[in-house]
């Protein structure tokens, strides 16, 4: 392999202070060499100063963004940075991240611009409801229809992005349940897409955030989304690369 | 024939609420508490509402082009309509305003992160900056 890629780990996190420290000690072990970012989405808990210690790099947005917002803040400053690639992974622990490097393989070898980690391409592992699960297969139908993207798992957070994938993220990123909208956004930009396995457990500390009517909303919301799905090249413009930043 | 559409009690009562609305706007732009862009809309539409009041054969004629038998229901058709298109306006107003509110909260948040990070360096050497 050529030149190791400078790696920034993207954690959206809304108070997730209990999930983090470990989830931080686990990263820090598996890929040492990679910067942290956590995304502290208008957190009310200590999550800001949990990360801080954990040897995190803390975005604090001072207003609650959403997950899609939050994330796209994370792509900001790894574009800002000059970083060659970006690994998202969820908060609240339910990603293993031992699966980080086998997610940056292929943007290191230059086989895929954005990688997503699929709960269904490894063995066990928590894998949802019968009903959620039914509810993925629909849209990873749909997305398939739509733009030929192929993924059995397009509402995983886990996902790995290069270069061309981080510059167009940062341009736009959908909002409100963003993980199907947006690879449907980037198979539309021309961007290689893979999938690798990752272990998912179910999340330690809190609850999730997805109940039955959210599930029913997210379905119809990225629906419509998929229909309307444009081209979105104006968009882009709302986020112009910075003149000189990078450091 | 005007006289039949709409009553001069009615007439008198629509024109009387549509200047006070007018007045309304026009002193809010007026006092910096609604943009002249975000009132535009409002001005032309009343100020087209207002015409009809005036002169009831525009509703007349408006009626028959779009053959409406009755005028009064080109009347609602046209207030639903002006609603309508104001609402419309409001709610894209609205979205590109949470767009812009979410770009720069996130901007803050990578400002803050940058600040933190000069604050843990140290300090530069006085007078240096150049190279």
């Amino acid at each position: 392999m050529p030149d190791p890629l400078r790696v920034l780990i993207i954690v959206p996190a809304f108070n997730e202070a209990r999930n983090l420290p470990g989830l931080l000690r686990a990263l820090r072990e598996v890929s040492p060499r990679s910067d942290i970012c956590v995304v502290d989405d208008g957190s009310t808990d200590d999550t800001a100063r949990v990360a801080r210690e954990g040897g995190a790099t803390v975005l604090r947005c001072p207003v609650n963004l959403g997950i899609g917002g939050a994330v796209q803040a994370g792509y900001l400053w790894a574009r800002d940075h000059g970083y060659d690639a970006a690994v998202q992974i969820d908060g609240d622990g339910q990603h293993d991240p031992a699966y980080i490097a086998g997610a940056i393989r292929p943007i290191a070898e230059g086989r895929a611009d954005l990688v997503i980690g699929s709960r269904f391409l490894v063995e066990g592992g928590f894998r949802s409801t019968f009903l959620r699960r039914a509810g993925i297969r629909y849209l990873s139908g749909f997305l398939r229809l739509r733009c030929g993207a192929r993924t059995t798992d397009p509402t995983s957070g886990f996902r790995a992005a290069g270069r061309k994938a981080i510059e167009l993220f940062s341009g736009w990123y959908p909002s409100d349940y963003p993980e199907p909208e947006a690879i449907a956004f980037a198979t539309r930009n021309h961007l290689r897409l893979l999938e690798v396995p990752v272990h998912m457990t179910e999340r330690l500390h809190g609850r999730s955030t997805i109940n039955l009517w959210r599930s029913f909303y997210y379905l119809i919301k990225v629906s419509f989304a998929l229909v309307l799905l444009p081209r979105r090249p104006d968009l882009l413009a709302l986020n112009p690369p910075p003149p000189e930043r990078a450091g | 024939m005007s006289g039949d559409l709409l009553s001069p009690h009615m007439r008198v009562f629509a024109i009387a609420v549509l200047l006070v609305f007018l007045g309304w706007v026009m002193s809010l732009v007026r006092h910096h508490r609604l943009s002249l862009r975000d009132s535009l809309l409002w001005l032309i539409s009343t100020l087209a509402a207002l015409a009809v009041a005036v002169f009831p054969r525009l509703l007349v004629w408006t009626a028959r082009a779009l053959q409406i038998e009755v005028p009064a229901n080109a009347l609602f058709t046209l207030s639903f309509l002006y609603v309508l298109v104001n609402l419309l306006s409001i709610t894209l107003a609205v979205s590109s305003g949470s767009a812009r509110v979410r770009r720069l909260t996130q901007e803050c948040a990578l400002l803050r992160a940058e600040l933190e990070r000069l604050k843990a360096q140290p300090a530069p050497p006085a007078g240096g900056g150049g190279r």
